[in-house]
C-alpha cells in the first residue's frame, strides 16, 4: 500500500498546477500517470492561452465572449472565476520560465482568436502547451514532488460516499497496487479516441472519467463535443485555430471563401462549432476536395510570418501531410478535439463524493458550455488545477487516517477481474475498438439525428457485450500493452454510451450539439445541464440548471 | 497496395531476437502506424511508448534503420528502400549492433545507449536523471507582473525550448555510449538555455556552470554534431555546449 494526503491522477497542466498548489501548502502530495508527464497531451496544445493582459481588455469582455461562445450553457460564477483569474496564472507561467511569444516592447504578445472580441490569445509561437507543460513540469521537479510514472489507475475507492484512494497498476510489471489517499484528484484529460477522426493524442481513452462514472459519480454535458475545424487530412492532427487567426482563408473546390455564407462578418474566425459544420456541408453537399477536406491557406501571409508565429504547423503538414504551407495550402477536415463535458465538479474542482476532484478537461466545471473557445482550454487547466489543489489541501485537514481494510478487499478483487480477462481465445479489444470509433464518428457526429443516435447507442450496447468476452492472449507482465488497451476499452464504452444518451435525448442545437432534426436552440425546454449516472442496465440521466448571472441569453450571431 | 517486411528486434529477459512481419503499405504511413498494425493485428505482446503520434510528446523514439528518429515522424515509404548498413548522411556509425539486416524493409530497434527493459521500450529513467541533475528550472516564485522580454531573446530561448527530450540525441552520441554518466546532448542544451533565460538568478547560473565543467560536462562532447543531425525539432545541442564552454572560468 502507498500512502499520500494527496494523489493527482493525470501529469498533464491541470495534474502538474494541481500538485504544485498542494506542495505549496505544505502537504504530502504525489501524481500518478499513465504516461511520463511531459508525454501529456497538454504538450499537443498549439494557438494559445486566453487571458485579458490588453489595458483595453477587461475579465469581463472575455467573460461574455466564453459565455456567447458556449451557447449560454457555461455556468456564469465559474466563467467568472476562470476570467478574473486568467492574467494571475498567465503572468505566473511568465515568471517561471515560459518561453512566450514578445511584441517589439518585450510583453507576451497577444493574437486574435476565433469568437473573441480582442486579441487576448497569449502564445508561445504555436506550440504554447508545450512550453507550458514543460514549464509546470519543472516546476514539480523544483518542488520534489514524486511522480509515477507510467502506472494505469484502475479503480477508484469509494467509502461510504468518500474516496479514500484507487487501484492502480504497474506496467513495468503488471501488478496492482493500492494508494491511499484523503483526497485524490482526477486530471485525466479527454477521450477524443473514442472517435475515428481526433486530434487527441493516442492515449487519449477516457479512462479517467470512467473511473469516476462507475465510482458514482455524475458525468455532465456529455454530449457536448467540439469538433475542430480544420484537422490535418490523415492523421487529423490539429492545425491551429491561430493560423485563421494570423489571417488563413478557407477555400471550397470552386475556390470560395464559403465561409461568408456562414458568417458574413466573422467569417473563418467564427466560434469552432459553425466553422465545423460550415466545413462538414461543404463537404456532405459536394462542394470539398475528393476524400472530404477543405484548403486551409496561409500562403499569403509569407515566409517569414509563417516561421515565426507557425513554424510548428508548417512542420507538420510537411511531415504528415507532405504540403509545405508556405507554397500550397493545406488540407484539412473536421475531426473531434476537444470534451466540453466531464466528471461533474464546482469552482474548486469537487465532485459530489467527498475527497474527490477533477478538473481539466476531463472535469465539467462548467466554464466551456456547450462549445468552448479556442484558447480557454489552457486557462481552465491552470486556474482550476490550482484552486483544486488548494481546496483538497485544506480538505485533508479535517480528515481522519482511513483504514487499510477496504483497499485490502478491493485489490484481490481487481485481481480476480484481470484474471478472468486473461484467456486464450474471445473476442480482441481492437476489433472492438475501431467499431467503436466508427459507431461514434459516423453516428455522433458534427451533425446528429435521432435516427442516428439511435442506431448508435444499439451498436454500442451491442458492442458492450462483446466487450465482456474480451481475452488478453499475451501472457507478458512487463509493459503488457493488450492488457492495458482491453482495461481501457471499457471506459470508452460507457462514454459512447453517455454520448450518445445525451444527444439523442436533448432534442434541440445549442453549441457543438446540433441537432439536424432539431435545428433550433430552445432555452424554454433546454438550457440545464445533463446529468448521466451509472447503472449496470446503462446511463440514468437527469438535469440540473445552469448559473445566470449577467449575461441573459441571447442569439448568437457572428 | 504495396507491401513491406518489417523486422523488429525483440527482447525479453532471457533472449533477443528479430521478428519480421508483413505489412500492407497503407498512403501516408508512419512506421508508428506499421507498429500498432503488428501490435493489434499480429502479435499483441510487442512493446513500444507512444502518446501524441504527431511528433509533440517524444515518446517513440527508436533506431529505425540505423538512425534514432521519432517513429511517428517517420513515413515508411521514405525509409522502406533505404539501406540500413550504411550510414545515413550526417549519422555517422551508430553504435554497431549484432544484427546486420534489412535491406528492402525497415528495421526497427530500442534506442541506443540507453538499457532494454522489453522490445522497443528503454529504460528513460537514466536519461530523466541526467537531463534533472541539472536543475532544469526556473528558482523563483511568482510576482506580479511578466518580466519584458526582448523578442530577439524569445527566439534564442526557442532554438532550446523547443527540445521534447525524446532523447533521439542521446541515441546517437557516442559520447553517451562510452560514458553512461555523461550528461548528454539533451540535458547541456537545457543547460544552455537555462544559462541563457534572463529570469535564472546569478546564483544559480554560477552553481550550473560549475556543476557541468568536467569531463561529464561540457567538455565530454565530442563536438561531431551527431545530436544536431538526428534531432526531430532542429535543436542544437552542440551549439549550445560550445557556448558553455566559452562561459566557463
Amino acid at each position: 500500500m502507498i500512502d499520500h494526503d494527496i494523489i493527482v491522477i493525470g501529469g498533464g497542466l491541470a495534474g502538474l498546477r494541481a500538485a504544485l498548489e498542494a506542495d505549496k501548502k505544505g502537504v504530502d502530495v504525489a501524481i500518478i500517470s499513465k504516461v511520463h508527464p511531459i508525454r501529456s497531451h497538454s504538450g499537443a496544445a498549439q494557438g494559445g492561452i486566453n487571458a485579458s493582459l490588453g489595458l483595453d481588455d477587461s475579465w469581463g469582455s472575455h467573460a461574455l465572449d466564453t459565455v456567447k461562445g458556449s451557447d449560454y450553457l457555461a455556468d456564469q460564477d465559474t466563467v467568472e472565476i476562470l476570467c478574473r483569474e486568467a492574467p494571475e496564472r498567465v503572468i505566473e507561467m511568465e515568471n517561471w520560465g515560459t518561453n512566450f511569444s514578445r511584441t517589439e516592447d518585450g510583453n507576451i504578445a497577444q493574437r486574435p482568436f476565433g469568437g473573441a472580441g480582442f486579441p487576448r490569445t497569449c502564445y508561445a509561437g504555436d506550440r504554447t502547451g508545450h512550453n507550458l507543460l514543460h514549464t509546470l513540469y519543472e516546476q514539480v521537479l523544483r518542488s520534489g514532488i514524486k511522480v509515477y510514472s507510467e502506472w494505469l489507475v484502475t479503480k477508484l475507492i469509494v467509502d461510504k460516499e468518500k474516496c479514500v484512494g484507487f487501484l492502480a497498476m504497474n506496467t513495468i510489471d503488471s501488478k496492482l497496487e493500492s494508494f491511499r489517499a484523503k483526497a485524490t484528484i482526477l486530471a485525466t484529460g479527454g477521450y477524443g479516441r473514442i472517435y475515428q477522426r481526433s486530434t487527441n493524442a493516442i492515449i487519449n481513452r477516457g479512462s479517467g472519467i470512467g473511473l469516476a462514472y462507475t465510482a458514482g459519480v455524475p458525468l455532465q454535458d456529455m454530449e457536448f463535443v467540439q469538433f475542430h475545424p480544420t484537422t490535418l487530412l490523415g492523421t487529423n492532427i490539429l492545425i491551429t485555430e491561430g493560423a485563421r487567426g494570423e489571417g488563413g482563408y478557407l477555400y471550397n473546390k470552386n475556390h470560395e471563401r464559403f465561409m461568408i455564407n456562414y458568417a458574413a462578418n466573422a467569417m473563418e474566425l467564427a466560434q469552432r462549432d459553425i466553422v465545423a459544420r460550415a466545413i462538414q456541408t461543404e463537404i456532405d453537399e459536394g462542394r470539398a476536395f475528393p476524400g472530404g477536406y477543405v484548403q486551409l491557406d496561409i500562403t499569403h501571409l509569407g515566409n517569414d510570418t509563417i516561421n515565426e508565429r507557425l513554424p510548428g504547423i508548417r512542420q507538420i503538414s510537411i511531415d504528415f501531410a507532405g504540403v509545405d504551407p508556405v507554397k500550397e495550402p493545406i488540407p484539412v477536415q473536421p475531426g473531434q478535439h476537444y470534451s466540453m463535458g466531464g466528471v461533474s465538479s464546482n469552482k474548486d474542482g469537487e465532485t459530489p463524493v467527498s475527497g474527490l476532484y477533477a478538473v481539466g478537461e476531463c472535469a465539467c466545471i462548467s466554464v466551456h458550455g456547450a462549445n468552448r473557445l479556442g484558447g480557454n482550454s489552457l486557462l481552465d487547466t491552470v486556474v482550476f488545477g490550482k484552486r483544486a489543489g488548494a481546496a483538497a489541501s485544506d480538505y485533508i485537514v479535517s480528515q481522519e487516517a482511513i483504514s487499510d481494510d477496504i483497499l485490502s478487499k478491493a485489490i484481490a478483487d481487481e485481481n480476480e477481474m484481470i484474471k478472468a480477462l486473461m484467456g486464450e481465445s474471445g473476442e480482441n479489444f481492437a476489433e472492438i475498438r475501431e467499431e467503436l470509433q466508427a459507431v461514434m464518428q459516423n453516428n455522433v457526429g458534427v451533425f446528429r439525428t435521432r435516427e442516428k443516435l439511435d442506431l448508435a447507442f444499439e451498436r454500442i450496447k451491442e458492442l458492450k457485450k462483446r466487450a465482456d468476452n474480451i481475452k488478453v492472449m499475451s501472457k507478458t507482465n512487463v509493459f503488457n500493452f493488450e492488457l492495458l488497451n482491453a482495461l481501457e476499452l471499457k471506459a470508452m464504452l460507457e462514454l459512447a454510451q453517455v454520448i450518445t444518451l445525451g444527444a439523442l435525448v436533448r432534442e434541440e442545437s445549442r453549441g457543438a450539439h446540433f441537432r439536424t432534426d432539431f435545428t433550433e436552440r430552445n432555452d424554454e425546454e433546454w438550457l440545464k445541464h445533463t446529468l448521466a449516472y451509472y447503472t449496470e442496465e446503462g446511463p440514468r440521466l437527469a438535469y440540473k440548471d445552469v448559473t445566470i448571472t449577467q449575461f441573459q441569453p441571447k442569439r448568437r450571431e457572428y | 497496395m504495396s507491401e513491406f517486411e518489417l523486422m523488429i528486434r525483440r527482447q525479453d529477459r532471457e533472449q533477443i531476437w528479430i521478428d519480421r512481419f508483413t505489412v500492407e503499405e497503407r498512403p501516408g504511413m508512419t512506421v508508428l502506424e506499421a507498429l500498432f498494425h503488428v501490435q493489434e493485428k499480429i502479435d499483441g505482446s510487442l512493446c513500444f511508448r507512444y502518446s501524441c503520434r504527431g511528433a509533440v510528446c517524444g515518446s517513440c523514439a527508436m533506431l529505425i534503420n540505423k538512425v534514432p528518429r521519432l517513429a511517428c515522424r517517420t513515413q515508411v515509404s521514405e525509409v522502406k528502400d533505404e539501406t540500413t548498413d550504411e550510414p545515413k548522411d550526417g549519422v555517422a556509425s551508430i553504435k554497431p549492433s549484432e544484427i546486420i539486416e534489412g535491406r528492402n524493409g525497415i528495421l526497427v530497434e530500442p534506442l541506443p545507449n540507453l538499457s532494454v527493459i522489453r522490445d522497443l521500450i528503454v529504460d528513460m529513467d537514466h536519461f530523466y536523471e541526467l537531463v534533472d541533475s541539472i536543475k532544469p528550472w526556473i528558482n523563483s516564485d511568482a510576482k506580479e507582473k511578466a518580466t519584458l522580454m526582448e523578442p530577439s531573446m524569445q527566439i534564442q530561448l526557442e532554438k532550446y525550448t523547443n527540445c521534447i527530450l525524446c532523447a533521439t540525441c542521446h541515441g546517437a552520441c557516442p559520447a553517451a555510449a562510452r560514458n553512461g554518466e555523461y550528461l548528454g546532448p539533451a540535458a547541456l542544451a537545457k543547460a544552455w538555455r537555462f544559462h541563457l533565460d534572463p529570469r535564472s538568478k546569478e546564483k544559480d547560473r554560477k552553481e550550473l556552470a560549475k556543476f557541468i565543467n568536467s569531463d561529464s560536462g561540457v567538455w565530454g562532447c565530442d563536438v561531431v554534431y551527431k545530436c544536431v543531425a538526428v534531432c526531430p525539432k532542429k535543436v542544437t545541442p552542440t551549439q549550445g555546449i560550445l557556448k558553455l564552454r566559452g562561459k566557463m572560468e
